[in-house]
C-alpha cells in the first residue's frame, strides 16, 4: 500500500481539494445550467404536447365542420331545388292569373273604346250634319242672292 | 529508462529532462499544502465549466441557440442513455445531475491535458539535473483526482441506496445479519440453511470488498487511459514533433469523451444497483414462482 502511495504520490489533501472542485462543478452546473434548462425543456415539452393535443382537436373539429358543410350543402341543394320547383309553380300560377287579368282588362278596354267610338261617331255625324246643313243654307243663300242679281239685270 | 517515466528529450551535458511522470508534479509549496500541476488544471477546468454555465444561464431562451443548443442535445442524449440504464425516469432524474457533472468535469480535465499550453512550465533542479515541470497536466492524469471522483461515486451510491431503500437493507447487503438470523428461524423447514446462510454472510463481506474494488477500478481505469494518452502523445512528439502527433491528438480527444462517458455510466449503474431493493425482487420472484407452481398443480389436477 505504501509503495502505491509513494509511486503515485497519493495525497489525501489533494484528494479533498479535487473533491471540492467536483462539488463546485456539480453545484454550479446544477444551479446555473441543469435546473433551469430542465425546467425550460419540460415547459417546452408540455407546450409541444399541448400543441399536439390542440392540433388534433382542431383537426377533428375541421373534419367535423367539413362533414357538416357537406351535409348542409346537400340539404341546401335539396332545399334550393324544392324552392325552385315551388317558385316555378307559383310563377306559372301568377302568369296564368296575369294573362287572365290582362285578357279581362283588354276586354274592358275594348268595350270602353267601342263605347267611346260610338259616341265619337255620333258626335261626328251630328257635326257633319250640322255642317252639311249650314253649307246647304249657305249655298241656298248664295243662289238666292245670285238670282236677285240676275233679276236686277 | 525507469518504468514509471519516459524521457522525451535527453542531452548529455546540461540535460533538461521532459519526463512524463506517473504523478502530478508539484509547482508550488506552502507550509501545509503542495500545489500540483494537475490541481491547477482542475481549477482551470472548474473555471471553464463555471464560465460556460453562467453564459448558458444568461443566454437561456425558449428557442435554443448556439451553446444552449449544444447543451440541450448533450443533456437529452445523456438522459436517454441514463434511462436505458435505470429503466426508471424518476431515478434517472435524480442520478442524472451527478452523472452529467462527472461527465463534464472528467471530459474538460481530459481535454485540458491535450492543450499545448502544457509546454509552459518551470525548470527544476533535481539529482539527475534540470527537469522541466509543466504548469498544466490533465487533471485526470493524476491518480488523486480519479481517486477523489471514485470515492465520491461509491460513497454517493451507498448514500443514495440508504435514502432509497433504507439503512438496514444497505447494512445487510454488506453485513448480512438477516442471513445469519435465518439459521434459527428456518432450520426446521430447511436444514440446508446451516450451509447457505454463512455463505450468504460471506458473500455480503465480499460485497464490502467489492466496493473498494470499485474505487480502485474506477480510479485506475480513468487514470491509466488518460496517462497512457499523454505518454503516447509525448512519445510521438519525441519521435517527430511535427504532424506525427496530430492523429494521436484526435484519438485522445475521442478517448477523453469515451472515458468520461464510461466513468459517468458506471456511476449511474452503481447508483441504480444501490437503489434497487434485491430482497423485494427476490420475494416478488418467490411469489411469482409460488403462483406458477400452484397454477401448474391446478392444471395437472384438471387434466
Amino acid at each position: 500500500m505504501d509503495s502505491i502511495i509513494s509511486t503515485f504520490h497519493i495525497d489525501w489533501k489533494i484528494i479533498v481539494a479535487q473533491a471540492i472542485n467536483f462539488v463546485i462543478v456539480f453545484v454550479v452546473l446544477y444551479i446555473f445550467a441543469l435546473k433551469p434548462l430542465s425546467k425550460l425543456m419540460a415547459e417546452r415539452a408540455e407546450k409541444i404536447k399541448q400543441g399536439l393535443v390542440d392540433s388534433k382537436k382542431a383537426n377533428e373539429l375541421l373534419q367535423k365542420a367539413g362533414e357538416e358543410y357537406k351535409e348542409n350543402t346537400i340539404k341546401l341543394r335539396k332545399f334550393s331545388v324544392d324552392a325552385q320547383k315551388e317558385l316555378q309553380k307559383d310563377l306559372e300560377k301568377l302568369r296564368a292569373e296575369n294573362i287572365e287579368r290582362i285578357k279581362k282588362d283588354e276586354e274592358e278596354y275594348k268595350k270602353k273604346r267601342m263605347a267611346q267610338m260610338e259616341l265619337d261617331k255620333k258626335a261626328l255625324i251630328e257635326s257633319a250634319t250640322k255642317e252639311v246643313i249650314s253649307l246647304a243654307m249657305l249655298a241656298t243663300e248664295k243662289l238666292i242672292s245670285s238670282k236677285k242679281d240676275l233679276n236686277n239685270l | 529508462m525507469e518504468a514509471n517515466q519516459i524521457k522525451t528529450t535527453i542531452t548529455d551535458e546540461g540535460a533538461i529532462s521532459h519526463e512524463t511522470t506517473l504523478f502530478a508534479e508539484p509547482i508550488l509549496h506552502t507550509n501545509n499544502f503542495t500545489f500540483t500541476n494537475a490541481l491547477v488544471s482542475s481549477w482551470l477546468a472548474v473555471l471553464i465549466i463555471v464560465i460556460l454555465a453562467v453564459i448558458l444561464r444568461k443566454k437561456m431562451r425558449e428557442v435554443p441557440k448556439g451553446l444552449q443548443n449544444i447543451f440541450e442535445v448533450v443533456v437529452e442524449g445523456a438522459l436517454d442513455l441514463c434511462d436505458q440504464v435505470t429503466n426508471n425516469r424518476a431515478l434517472s432524474m435524480t442520478v442524472f445531475p451527478i452523472a452529467i457533472s462527472v461527465f463534464f468535469f472528467v471530459l474538460v480535465n481530459n481535454w485540458l491535458g491535450l492543450l499545448p499550453i502544457g509546454g509552459l512550465g518551470l525548470l527544476e533542479k533535481s539529482s539527475e539535473g534540470l527537469a522541466f515541470v509543466p504548469f498544466l497536466r490533465g487533471g485526470t492524469a493524476d491518480v488523486n483526482t480519479t481517486i477523489a471522483l471514485a470515492i465520491m461515486a461509491v460513497l454517493g451510491a451507498n448514500l443514495f441506496g440508504i435514502f432509497s431503500i433504507g439503512i438496514w437493507k444497505i447494512f445487510n447487503k454488506y453485513v448480512n445479519l438477516k442471513a445469519l438470523g435465518q439459521i434459527f428461524t428456518k432450520i426446521k423447514k430447511d436444514k440446508t440453511i446451516i450451509i447457505v446462510a454463512p455463505i450468504t454472510f460471506f458473500v455480503g463481506l465480499l460485497e464490502l470488498v467489492g466496493e473498494f474494488a470499485k474505487i480502485a477500478s474506477l480510479s485506475f481505469r480513468l487514470f491509466g487511459n488518460v496517462f497512457a494518452g499523454e505518454v503516447l502523445l509525448a512519445s510521438m512528439a519525441a519521435i517527430f514533433a511535427y504532424i506525427l502527433p496530430i492523429p494521436f491528438i484526435f484519438l485522445e480527444i475521442l478517448v477523453g469523451v469515451i472515458q468520461a462517458l464510461i466513468f459517468s455510466m458506471l456511476l449511474v449503474v452503481y447508483f441504480t444497483i444501490s437503489a434497487t431493493d434485491h430482497d423485494a425482487h427476490d420475494e416478488h420472484d418467490g411469489e411469482h414462482e409460488h403462483v406458477n407452481k400452484e397454477s401448474i398443480i391446478i392444471n395437472s389436477n384438471t387434466a
